[in-house]
């Protein structure tokens, strides 16, 4: 059985040491398409490279997106948030379909989710609460 | 026998909640919302005149005011009517159901009534309302087929309020 362990391997030495070539690679090429004229590319041959105004307008989407995707989460979040009257708040399928098990004499009782009114009973009414026990 | 105290709710306004007991097995709760304020109203309608100018400033189109007077005229009375509660009233009849009426601004009232064989308990659940954390009471109902299932849950006031003591 292998164990995941994130000690370092020989594997994970040679992923490293690819993606840093790579990106640097990647970076200079960035850096040569932006700032040399068109004219110098051309007359090495390379004609048909993307536009340069790429070179600007990509990382400035990118970096809207970020920002968008800030906003957009919270949005999202709120969105999903069960509303006042939706049994979410309550109990869900997990809760419903668990096992009962028995009480042990002198144990710590078993872990399970207690239903609301047993919540309430404890909470608001703690006289009572010490006759009603499981 | 009637009994009164005051609260302050979430956003600073005073509740005063009314409790009268008419019988062993019949009690009622009203409780009164703070009431529209002067101030905010006249925030909303300065704020929304304000952005009504500044447009007409740009365009030199007098439509512009007039729809802003339309809007702010059917907007208050939309909000009166449908939006701003002024008092809601919980009426307990044992064995036999509980009555919810909501009376509004504008004069309409809506109620609701659940039989007692619906009501399941009554618990105070707390949610995430916006960006808080509330603690609202609500009833529990279940239907009378499967008694151990809930089936639905309905928040009883619905002007949310915390539980503080103001006076």
């Amino acid at each position: 059985m292998v164990e995941n362990s994130p000690s370092p391997l020989p594997e994970r030495a040679i992923y490293g040491f690819v993606l840093f070539l790579s990106s640097q690679f990647g970076f200079i090429l960035y850096l040569v398409w932006a700032f040399v004229p068109e004219s110098w590319l051309h007359s090495l041959g390379l004609t048909y490279w993307p536009q340069k105004y790429w070179a600007v307008a990509l990382p400035v989407y990118l970096l809207i997106t970020v920002a968008i995707g800030y906003v957009l989460l919270f949005g999202v979040n709120m969105a999903n948030t069960s509303p006042l009257d939706s049994l979410h708040t309550i109990t869900d399928s997990y809760a419903k379909k668990q096992q009962q098990k028995k009480h042990q004499k002198e144990a710590i009782p078993a872990l399970r989710d207690v239903p609301i009114n047993e919540v309430n009973k404890m909470f608001f009414f703690p006289a009572k609460a010490q006759h009603t026990q499981h | 026998m009637e009994d009164e105290q005051s609260f302050s709710d979430i956003s600073g306004g005073r509740l005063s909640l009314q409790r009268r007991y008419y019988t062993q097995s019949c009690r009622e709760f009203c409780l009164n919302c703070p009431r529209l304020s002067l101030r905010s109203l006249t925030a909303v309608t300065c704020t929304v005149w304000l952005v009504a100018y500044g447009l007409f400033a740009l365009c030199e189109n007098s439509m512009i005011l007039s729809s802003a007077i339309f809007i702010t005229l059917i907007g208050l009375l939309g909000y009166l009517h449908f939006v701003k509660i002024d008092q809601e009233t919980l009426l307990i009849i044992d064995s036999l159901g509980i009555q919810m009426t909501s009376s509004y601004a504008s004069g309409k009232e809506s109620t609701t009534f659940i039989e007692m064989g619906k009501v399941k308990d009554i618990v105070i659940n707390e949610a995430i309302y916006m960006q808080k954390v509330i603690y609202y009471l609500c009833i529990l109902l279940k239907d009378p087929l499967e008694p151990q299932e809930i089936s639905q849950v309905v928040p009883v006031f619905q002007t949310y309020s915390v539980g503080d003591l103001a006076s």
